[in-house]
């Protein structure tokens, strides 16, 4: 979307060399270097408040400052920055018995999995880089790359505990990607439509128009969706492949200064991108809890990001609350607990449509 | 069957109540918090019974402190020591009871004692002594004394004593003079000594 009205702004703008393909390049990158510059400061924010609220659960006071160039700023404002600093001027350090062409894609490829999931994100009824006709299923089948670079972490690393790690994290996101596909079959079904803006278009007139108050199974549907989508980012209570007590640090064990940074900024913005899909699936995207109030197009922007950043505060509190699972009772939580519920859900869901909606 | 559903029913009223708890942590977070910002906030100084209305006092022997002008040099606090923290040397003066600008030395007490002596260095050693508070009771101008203690004012105490050094513990109350001055006074007292 984003692309085509760039690409058409250009054209117009130059009508002597319209329609070359140096304008589609230019329409595609200045949305992916926005994206950068966006991912870049929602991670030093997402940093700062993860600091703040976990230091608030526990009664202390996180970083605190006096001001600027002493003690990381006012309230510690500057310590994301500082600790990004850190990690951009440490040595990289490859391991000699690594493998190191497996070793350097790793990040990378990571980064490709969390980055290409944005452009699917819509933040207003214009405001999607791309309105792919398969939104939601691009978003899960791109989300599933994250898979193939945390085994090739673990492996490539040539350390035991990376290919636990890797090996736990490739068991737990396929496992977990289950529950999230079947609890957004049931959205599918509804919205009748694999296209992100029509999800939301489906959800238009308010907060009972929602999808997640659309019948009486959707909140447990969200909550299985947002648990499995919680497991499929490694965070807390199912960071097992990097259990610090365990693992010392799982798959990134080996990884130090700027890969280990770009891991620690993959990690965040999957939890944006699993956030939106929440939002947009459950909560009504872009459009404002009240019909006819605030609903235009920078609004919507806002209500996005805000409904977004509330279940980016979920899970940070969730991490900072429930201890981590073992791997016996993560794969009952998600083998025996979530299929059989989620798939009741689907025919539950499926008999509403056909009987009542 | 029963169990099943029971346990999913335990596993999320358990994870609510913890949740429900570190959110009450987190709202209250302005009220409830335990760290101290130190070197801008201060634990409050600890209250200690001292046999008597010590309203006016301070219940803590900070630190010793000696003010020069008063000193006579007699050495009776450092016979009082009893860990020997306290160095003392002395130089006799070139006229009893005259200031000497060059080492800022003043002649008369304030008990009006007319000094006989220039004290040419006073090292407490603060990493030695005790806190037994032996050498203030013999000081007969009662220049030397525990700042906080019995008899010092009340004032806020700075009772952290840290130094990037460990010498800096050791406080210098001789007053530095001129190069000059000093070696005058070293002067005389080698002539006397021989």
């Amino acid at each position: 979307m984003t692309v085509d009205f760039i690409f058409d702004g250009l054209n117009q703008l130059f009508p002597a060399v319209a329609g070359n393909d140096f304008f589609l390049i230019i329409a595609m990158l200045l949305p992916v270097a926005a994206l950068l510059g966006f991912i870049t400061i929602y991670g030093f924010g997402v940093i700062y408040s993860e600091i703040k609220v976990s230091s608030f659960i526990q009664d202390k006071t996180g970083p605190m400052g006096q001001g600027p160039g002493l003690h990381a700023g006012k309230w510690g404002l500057l310590q994301p920055v500082a600790d990004g600093i850190k990690l951009f001027i440490k040595e990289d350090i490859i391991p000699a018995s690594a493998d190191k062409p497996l070793f350097i894609l790793a990040p990378f490829l990571i980064f490709i999995g969390a980055l290409t999931a944005f452009i699917a994100v819509p933040f207003g009824e214009k405001i999607i880089i791309v309105d792919m006709n398969i939104g939601i299923f691009y978003i899960i089948g791109v989300g599933s790359l994250a898979v193939i670079a945390l085994i090739l972490a673990g492996w490539s690393s040539n350390n035991k505990w990376a290919l636990f790690g890797g090996m736990r994290s490739a068991a737990q996101i396929i496992s977990y990607e289950i529950p999230a596909g079947i609890s957004l079959v049931v959205v599918i079904m509804l919205a009748s439509s694999l296209n992100m803006q029509e999800i939301i278009a489906y959800q238009e007139g308010g907060l009972f128009n929602w999808i997640i108050f659309d019948n009486p199974f959707m909140p447990i549907v969200f909550v299985i969706f947002f648990i499995s989508a919680l497991a499929e980012t490694n965070r807390t209570p199912f960071d097992l492949p990097e259990s610090e007590s365990e693992l010392v640090a799982g798959f990134v064990t080996e990884y130090s200064g700027t890969r280990y940074a770009i891991f620690f900024l993959s990690e965040y913005a999957n939890m944006f991108v699993i956030s939106a899909v929440a939002a947009t699936a459950f909560l009504g995207g872009w459009q404002s809890p009240f019909e006819n109030f605030l609903n235009t197009p920078a609004w919507s922007v806002f209500w996005m990001i805000s409904k977004t950043f509330f279940l980016i505060f979920v899970m940070i509190w969730v991490r900072w609350t429930v201890p981590r699972l073992r791997v016996d009772q993560l794969m009952h939580l998600c083998w025996k607990v979530f299929i059989p519920i989620g798939l009741f859900n689907v025919f539950a869901v499926a008999i509403w449509i056909v009987v009542i909606g | 069957m029963i169990k099943y559903f029971s346990d999913i029913f335990t596993a999320v009223s358990t994870i609510a109540g913890g949740m429900f708890i570190t959110l009450t942590h987190l709202v209250k977070a302005k009220k409830g918090i335990a760290t101290l910002q130190y070197p801008e906030e201060r634990w409050p100084r600890p209250e200690r019974n001292i046999g008597f209305n010590s309203e006016s006092y301070n219940v803590i022997r900070s630190r010793l402190h000696v003010d020069m002008d008063d000193c006579i040099g007699c050495l009776k606090c450092e016979r009082a020591c009893p860990v020997d923290c306290i160095k003392i040397e002395t130089a006799k003066a070139p006229e009893r009871g005259e200031d000497i600008k060059d080492v800022k030395h003043v002649g008369i007490t304030t008990n009006g004692t007319r000094k006989a002596m220039v004290v040419t260095r006073f090292d407490i050693d603060m990493t030695e002594c005790c806190y037994c508070n032996l050498c203030t009771y013999p000081c007969p101008e009662e220049c030397i004394f525990m700042t906080g203690g019995p008899n010092g004012k009340k004032h806020p105490i700075d009772y952290e004593f840290s130094e990037p050094d460990r010498s800096d513990l050791i406080y210098r109350f001789a007053k530095p003079g001129t190069k000059e001055g000093m070696e005058n006074i070293l002067n005389e007292k080698s002539k006397v000594e021989a």
